[in-house]
C-alpha cells in the first residue's frame, strides 16, 4: 500500500522566481526506507518540508500538483493534523530542542503533553522511545548539556513518541562528529528493522547503499534517477551532478577502465560487492596462468 | 472582535520562537552596556524589534516578559517597572504600523514617543515606590529640581524627559538597523512584515 | 556575567515543598502589606521577623542575606544621602554642614522607602530562591497561565546562558584581536557594535528551524493539553493562601480607613 502519493508536485517559495521542485513523482510503500540524495540545492529539504506539511502550511509559496498521505491531500489537512501523520527530523539538532522543559525526560513528553495523552500512557511512550533510541541513562539532563549525537537521538526521540506513520530524516548526521554519526546510525537501522516507513535525506552513499530500499536522486529541483541503490547509486551521470559516489564505485569504475572489473558485472555500491567482484577477477586471472 | 484577532495576528508561531531570543538580546546587550560603562541602557532593543516586525501586542508581551525575567535572573528589582516595558513595546509597535519603521527618521521621532511614553509611565512607580530617588546616576537631576522647590512628581517627570530621549532613540535605531541587516525572505515570515518592508518592493 | 537559571538552590527543605503558588502569594501578600499598612516599624519587622527565620528554614539564609545586601545595599546608601538632604517639605533640622542640612522627615521616609524596598526584593528573592522556575511555570500553567506565555519563560531562562557564554567567546576574540573595551567613552561606544552584531545576527537566524520544530511537536495544537508532572497542592495550603487574602483586605482597610 502506498503511503505517500506524490504527482508533478512544483514548488516555489514565495518571493523567489524558479521553483524548488519541478514535476516531482513519487510514491513510497509502507515500511519502505527511502533515501533522497542530491547536490547542495538540489532541493532535498524542500521535498522533506513537504512531506512534513510545512511546505504549504508554514512556508506559504505556490504548490502545483498533488501530494498525499495515507490518501489525505496536503491542502486539505491542517498543519497540527499532519505532524502527527509525518514526522520529520532535521540537521541541527541544536535547533530542535524545544526550550520548553528543562529535563531529556520532559523534553520527550512535550509534544505528547500538546496533544493531550493521558499522564499514565505518556510516561509508557516516553520510556519506550528513550530506551529504543538508548538514552535513558540521559532521562534527568538538561536538553542543552548533551552532546550532538545525544541532542539529535533526543530529537528522534521526541519524534517518534508521537508515533507518526512516517518519519522523516533532513540530513539527520550532517551536523554531528563521526560518533554522533555512529550513534544516530544505529537508531535509525533499529527502526528501518522494525519496518518504519522512512525517508531520508542524506549525503553519505556507502550508508544509504546498505540500508536503503530505495533511492531517489534530486538535481536542480527535478528527480534524475530513482531505482534500487544498485542502479542509482552507480549511475555514471552522478559525479556531472555533483553527487558524491561511494568509494567502491569508484575504485571499481577505475579498474573497470583499466579492464580490471568483470565486464558482465555492474559497478559495486557496497564493500561486499566490491570484494566479490575483485574476487572473481582474481579467480579469471589465476585461470588464465 | 476585532481587537481579539489583532491581538491572535501578532501570535505566529515564529513570533512565540523570536520572543525569547528578543528577551535574550535585551538583557544580554544590557550586561554589555553595563560592562562597558556607557551612559545608557538598551536594554530594550529586542522589545522594540519585536514591537516593529510582530505588532503592539507581541511588543507589548516582550517587554512585560523582559522585565520578569531581568527580575528572576539578575535583580526583582526590575519587576515593578513592567510597566514601563510593557509601553516601550507597544508603542514602537504602533509607530511600526504608522510606517515609522521604514526610514531612519521614522525611527528617531519613534525612540522620541518611545521615550516620552516612558518618562511618563516610570513616573509614579519611581515616585510610589522609590519615592523618586532611584539608584541610578540621573536622581542627581531628581533631587537638584527638588532643591529649586518643584515637588516631587515634577522633578522626577521632568528628569525622565531629560534622560529617556538619548536611550531610547539610540535603541531605536540598533533595531533598525538589526532590522535592515535581516533578509526580506526571513522577514517575510513574521505577521507584521510590511510593517518594515520597503513600499515599493510590496506585493 | 552569570550563567544560570534563576536563583534557585536546590535543597530539600520544607519551603522548598511547598506549593510555589502559595509562595507566590505570600511573597505578594508581604509586599503588599508593607507598603499599604500601617506605621514606620512594620516593613522591618515583616523582614527581621517572617523572612529572615523562612529563608533559614529554607536553608538558603545565607546566600538570601547575602543577595538582598549585594542588590540593595548601594540603592539605600544612596536613598539615605539624596532623601534626608533633598527630602521635600523637611523641617526639623538634625544638623547642618556647609550648605547642607540632614532633615529627621527626611531620614524616616528614607528609612521606610528603604525597609519597604527590602521587603520588596527581599520576597521575590525567598521565593526565588526555593523554588526551581520550571516548576513553578508548571504550576501556574496547570492554573490557567497560557501555555505560550510558559514556553516563552522557559525558553528564555535556558537561552540567556547560552547568548551569555557566546558573548564571553565573542568579547575574548575580539580582545585578543585588539578591540578595546576600557578607555574613553567614544572608543568603548566603538567597541560595541563589534560584540552585538555577531550576537544578535546569530541568535535570530535559528529561530525559523526552531518554529518549524516545535510546531513539528504539535505546540499549535487545538486539542486540551496534559501535563507530565503534577504539582502537588494541599488543603492546609489553599487555608493560608485565603489567610493572605485576608491580610491583604485588612492592610488595605488601614490604608483606606486609618
Ligand atoms: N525559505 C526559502 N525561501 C526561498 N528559497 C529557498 C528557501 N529555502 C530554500 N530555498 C531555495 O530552494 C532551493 C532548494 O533548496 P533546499 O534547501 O531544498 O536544497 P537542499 O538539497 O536541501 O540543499 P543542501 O544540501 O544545501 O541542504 C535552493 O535554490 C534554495 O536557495
Ligand atoms: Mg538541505
Amino acid at each position: 500500500m502506498a503511503v505517500i502519493e506524490i504527482q508533478n508536485l512544483t514548488y516555489t517559495y514565495p518571493a523567489t522566481s524558479h521553483p524548488a521542485l519541478r514535476e516531482v513523482s513519487l510514491t513510497v510503500e509502507a515500511g519502505e526506507f527511502v533515501a533522497i540524495i542530491g547536490p547542495n540545492g538540489a532541493g532535498k529539504s524542500t521535498l522533506c518540508y513537504t512531506l512534513a506539511g510545512f511546505i504549504p502550511h508554514f512556508f506559504k509559496g505556490e504548490l502545483q500538483g498533488e501530494v498525499r498521505v495515507a490518501g489525505q491531500d496536503i491542502r486539505r489537512v491542517r498543519l497540527e493534523d499532519w505532524v502527527l501523520k509525518v514526522g520529520l527530523v532535521f540537521q541541527n539538532p541544536f535547533n530542535q530542542i524545544s526550550g520548553a522543559k528543562f529535563t531529556v525526560y520532559e523534553e520527550i513528553a512535550f509534544g505528547l503533553e500538546n496533544i493531550g495523552v493521558p499522564r499514565e500512557e505518556m510516561k509508557r511512550r516516553v520510556e519506550e522511545v528513550m530506551a529504543l533510541t538508548g538514552i535513558e541513562d540521559l532521562a534527568d539532563r538538561s536538553p542543552y548539556a548533551l552532546s550532538g549525537g545525544q541532542q539529535q537521538r533526543v530529537a528522534l526521540a521526541s519524534i517518534l513518541v508521537m508515533q507518526p506513520e512516517v518519519l522523516v530524516l533532513d540530513e539527520p548526521t550532517s551536523q554531528l562528529d563521526p560518533i554522533g554519526t555512529r550513534e544516530v546510525f544505529q537508531v535509525i537501522r533499529r527502526l528501518a528493522h522494525q519496518g518504519v516507513t522512512i525517508i531520508m535525506a542524506e549525503h553519505k552513499v556507502e550508508w544509504i547503499a546498505e540500508y536503503a530500499d530505495r533511492v531517489i536522486a534530486l538535481a536542480e529541483g527535478r528527480v534524475i534517477g530513482t531505482g534500487t541503490p544498485a542502479d542509482v547509486l552507480t549511475d555514471p551521470r552522478l559525479p556531472d551532478y555533483g553527487i558524491g559516489i561511494s568509494r567502491y564505485t569508484a575504485v571499481a569504475r577505475r579498474a573497470a577502465g583499466e579492464g580490471l572489473w568483470p565486464a558482465e558485472r555492474r559497478l559495486p555500491v557496497t564493500l561486499d560487492e566490491a570484494e566479490a567482484g575483485f574476487r572473481a577477477v582474481e579467480e579469471a586471472h589465476a585461470h588464465l596462468h | 472582535m476585532k481587537l481579539i484577532d489583532s491581538i491572535k495576528k501578532d501570535f505566529n508561531t515564529m513570533t512565540l520562537v523570536l520572543i525569547p531570543v528578543a528577551i535574550a538580546i535585551n538583557v544580554v546587550i544590557g550586561q554589555i552596556v553595563v560592562l562597558l560603562r556607557l551612559p545608557v541602557y538598551l536594554d530594550s532593543i529586542g522589545t522594540v524589534l519585536v514591537g516593529a516586525i510582530c505588532g503592539p501586542w507581541a511588543g507589548a508581551l516582550t517587554g512585560t516578559l523582559s522585565n520578569i525575567i531581568w527580575g528572576l535572573l539578575i535583580d526583582p528589582n526590575a519587576f515593578p517597572w513592567f510597566p514601563v516595558a510593557l509601553f516601550i513595546g507597544f508603542v514602537s509597535g504602533w509607530c511600526a504600523r504608522f510606517g515609522l519603521f521604514r526610514t531612519w527618521w521614522g525611527v528617531i521621532i519613534t525612540g522620541f514617543l518611545v521615550a516620552i511614553t516612558a518618562a511618563v509611565v516610570s513616573t509614579p512607580i519611581a515616585v510610589y515606590l522609590y519615592g523618586g530617588i532611584t539608584a541610578s546616576g540621573s536622581s542627581f537631576i531628581t533631587a537638584f529640581l527638588l532643591q529649586t522647590g518643584r515637588d516631587l512628581v515634577t522633578a522626577v517627570l521632568s528628569t525622565n524627559f531629560l534622560v529617556e530621549p538619548v536611550d531610547k532613540i539610540a535603541t531605536a535605531l540598533l533595531a533598525y538597523a538589526i532590522i535592515r541587516g535581516l533578509s526580506r525572505r526571513y522577514l517575510m515570515r513574521f505577521p507584521r512584515a510590511e510593517n518594515v518592508l520597503p513600499a515599493e518592493s510590496k506585493k | 556575567m552569570v550563567e544560570r537559571l534563576s536563583f534557585y538552590l536546590e535543597r530539600s527543605s520544607p519551603l522548598h515543598r511547598l506549593n510555589p503558588t502559595t509562595k507566590l502569594v505570600v511573597a505578594f501578600t508581604l509586599i503588599l502589606v508593607a507598603f499599604l499598612g500601617p506605621g514606620l516599624l512594620l516593613p522591618s519587622l515583616i523582614f527581621l521577623l517572617i523572612l529572615t527565620p523562612l529563608s533559614f528554614v529554607g536553608q538558603v539564609g545565607r546566600e538570601f542575606l547575602r543577595t538582598t545586601v549585594r542588590l540593595l545595599l548601594p540603592l539605600f546608601a544612596f536613598l539615605f544621602v539624596m532623601q534626608s538632604l533633598f527630602y521635600p517639605g523637611g523641617k526639623t533640622v538634625l544638623f547642618g554642614f556647609w550648605i547642607f542640612s540632614v532633615k529627621l522627615e527626611g531620614v524616616r521616609f528614607a528609612f521606610l522607602t528603604a525597609t519597604r524596598v527590602l521587603v520588596m526584593v527581599s520576597s521575590f528573592l525567598l521565593l526565588l530562591f526555593t523554588t526551581h522556575p520550571g516548576v513553578l511555570l508548571l504550576d501556574l500553567t496547570q492554573r490557567g497561565l497560557p501555555a505560550s506565555v510558559a514556553y516563552i519563560l522557559a525558553s528564555t531562562l535556558q537561552i540567556i546562558p547560552q547568548m551569555q557564554a557566546k558573548a564571553a567567546t565573542i568579547l575574548d576574540a575580539q580582545r585578543s584581536r585588539g578591540l578595546d573595551t576600557s578607555g574613553s567613552l567614544g572608543r568603548r561606544i566603538r567597541a560595541l557594535l563589534p560584540l552585538v552584531g555577531p550576537l544578535v545576527f546569530g541568535s535570530l537566524v535559528d529561530v525559523e528551524e526552531r518554529a518549524i520544530a516545535i510546531e513539528a511537536r504539535g505546540f499549535r495544537s487545538s486539542r486540551p493539553k496534559t501535563s507530565l508532572v503534577e504539582i502537588e497542592d494541599r488543603p492546609l495550603e489553599r487555608a493560608l493562601r485565603w489567610l493572605c487574602l485576608l491580610a491583604i483586605i485588612l492592610a488595605l482597610g488601614s490604608r483606606l480607613w486609618p
